[in-house]
């Protein structure tokens, strides 16, 4: 298994020796899963201790109304006024 | 007669027990770690001359195993060919002058043309050994790959002025060949029309993989339409996709999904994907992080929504994909945006997800224009009622956002038509909902928390 040919068939995506780099990193091919089958259980939906909400922590909103409103109001009406000023 | 090694009581015993994955390891070209030399103790059994024979006595003879002569003679032409192929395998392991990769994919190729002809003409391998179909044709790509590595190197070594497109059409030449030859083994398994219980059709998730990753590695994504498109018309005498292995169905949706992806059809995109992602086992990190290389964009041009600190807590390479960006769209940040997609510009084109991120930037503006919405505070309210927020904010109000955070100094003035071009934009994509008042310079923004849908406010 130490022999340079087989070490290839195992690793595909292995750069050649006169490669950039680079394609050191390119390992972005979808891997065969080391086993055939799995229950439900061992998939990523049951992920997280709570039963039912497993995806619900994935994922936020856009937006945020908490970060410093009160900084931006200030700052937007300095601008204004150079705005103004400026007009 | 010398002896096959332990090669020949592996298959038989794999035959014996009708188990289609012990019998692809028998085919793999890797030596089994309890036996590592394997591969050598059979090819030295043998020599040309005699490998008919000494195959037909080694795999066949005695009473154990009793296969119909054409099956038997499929299985020799098969062994005959991989031996072969073991000889130039073990012929770059040795370093023997002349010994290629490139000698090893041709030889390859025989054993995977040889199991094919043992499917499809009289001898009928039976469809449960099918893992050798897919086995084989895994390790023909590998190969197919490392080939047209050598050859790149001895070309530029050999032909330094080489001329470029020549080059470019010749880089994948093996991998195209061994795509040609993967795609007899899907129409093989497609076009079976044994009864299902001992059909071909079994294998069709795994052959297609396998050509998805062909395509996708040659640059021919477009070709998978075609194999999409077959199968879409057998899929009635198709076995459901839910009975089929979960690793075979979470590549074969993420594929899918990908390609939907590169399509911009972000929706159907995100369906496969969020399948792929939910059926995924929770170990496999490398392909949980590839899945979310694709729904995380899809997410922000579906939904608008962003990933989470514990979504992304266990990839450090998507934490700093995403986060900076994600960072910028939540607080409304144009110019830390254009400079997060400058930054990332590089990785966002080879994971060709520059194009749905960018879309990102609406979503930002958004998040400015709703602060400066929530800036503007309350009309006083009548008697009696709750306040209203103010509905109609001037033009310059948002031109001032938009120079917020930006340098003031030796920064063009923001142009109001601009603004107004950027505001139009936004209503247009349903992301703001009101219209300009051009001739008051000011914007009628829509009451009862529906001026920006879906934010609440």
């Amino acid at each position: 298994m130490s022999n340079p040919t087989t070490q290839k068939a195992d690793a595909p995506e292995q750069a050649p020796p006169q490669a950039k780099p680079q394609v050191l990193e390119e390992d972005d091919e979808f891997e065969d899963f080391p086993v055939e089958d799995w229950p439900q259980e061992e998939a990523e939906q049951t992920n997280g201790s709570k039963a039912n909400d497993g995806s619900e922590h994935l994922w936020e909103e856009s937006w945020d109304d908490d970060d410093a409103a009160e900084d931006f109001s200030k700052q937007l009406k300095e601008e204004l006024k150079k705005v103004e000023a400026s007009a | 007669m010398t002896s096959l090694g332990s090669l020949a009581p592996a298959f038989k015993n794999a035959y014996l027990n009708g188990s289609g994955p012990e019998l692809a390891a028998v085919l793999t070209p890797i030596a089994p770690s309890e036996d590592p030399g394997r591969l050598r103790s059979f090819y030295n059994f043998s020599t040309a001359e005699y490998l008919s024979k000494d195959l037909s006595y080694g795999l066949f003879h005695g009473k154990s195993l009793k296969l119909p002569k054409a099956e038997q003679a499929a299985w020799v032409d098969i062994f005959a060919a991989y031996w072969e192929a073991i000889g130039e395998i073990l012929r770059c392991e040795d370093r023997i002058p002349g010994a290629s990769v490139i000698a090893v994919f041709n030889a390859w190729k025989k054993v995977a043309n040889a199991l094919i002809r043992g499917y499809s003409g009289p001898a009928g391998i039976p469809a449960w050994t099918l893992p050798c179909l897919y086995t084989v044709g895994k390790y023909m790509r590998t190969f197919a790959i490392n080939a047209d590595l050598e050859a790149a190197s001895q070309g530029s070594a050999g032909f330094g002025f080489q001329d470029d497109i020549a080059a470019d059409v010749e880089k994948n030449a093996n991998l195209e060949e061994a795509a040609r030859v993967i795609n007899r083994m899907f129409t093989l398994c497609l076009s079976d029309r044994a009864p299902l219980e001992e059909s071909r059709k079994w294998g069709i998730y795994n052959m297609t993989n396998l050509l998805f990753k062909t395509y996708f590695k040659i640059n021919s994504v477009g070709l998978t339409k075609n194999l999409l498109r077959a199968i879409s018309a057998s899929s009635a005498d198709l076995p459901p996709p839910e009975v089929f292995p979960k690793s075979q169905i979470v590549t074969f949706e993420y594929y899918v999904g990908v390609i939907h992806f590169l399509d911009e059809n972000y929706t159907e995109a995100e369906e496969h994907l969020t399948y792929a992602w939910k059926m995924c086992h929770r170990d496999a990190t490398k392909n949980r992080e590839l899945i979310l290389t694709y729904l995380i964009p899809c997410h922000l041009v579906t939904t608008h929504t962003l990933p989470t600190k514990e979504l992304l807590a266990p990839f450090p390479r998507l934490e700093k994909l995403f986060r900076p960006l994600s960072n910028c769209i939540r607080k409304g940040d144009l110019v830390g945006f254009d400079q997060a997609m400058s930054d990332g510009e590089a990785e966002f084109v080879k994971r060709r997800i520059y194009l749905p991120l960018e879309r990102g930037r609406d979503i930002a503006l958004r998040n400015l224009f709703r602060k400066v919405f929530l800036a503007g505070g309350f009309d006083e309210p009548k008697e009696g009622q709750s306040p209203v927020r103010r509905t109609r904010v001037h033009v310059n109000e948002f031109a001032a956002a938009l120079r917020v955070g930006t340098s003031t100094s030796g920064r063009s003035r923001i142009d109001i038509d601009e603004v107004e071009c950027l505001l139009s934009n936004l209503i247009y994509k349903g992301l703001m909902k009101g219209y300009i008042a051009r001739d008051r310079g000011i914007i009628v923004l829509s009451k009862g928390g529906s001026a920006f849908p879906g934010t609440g406010v």
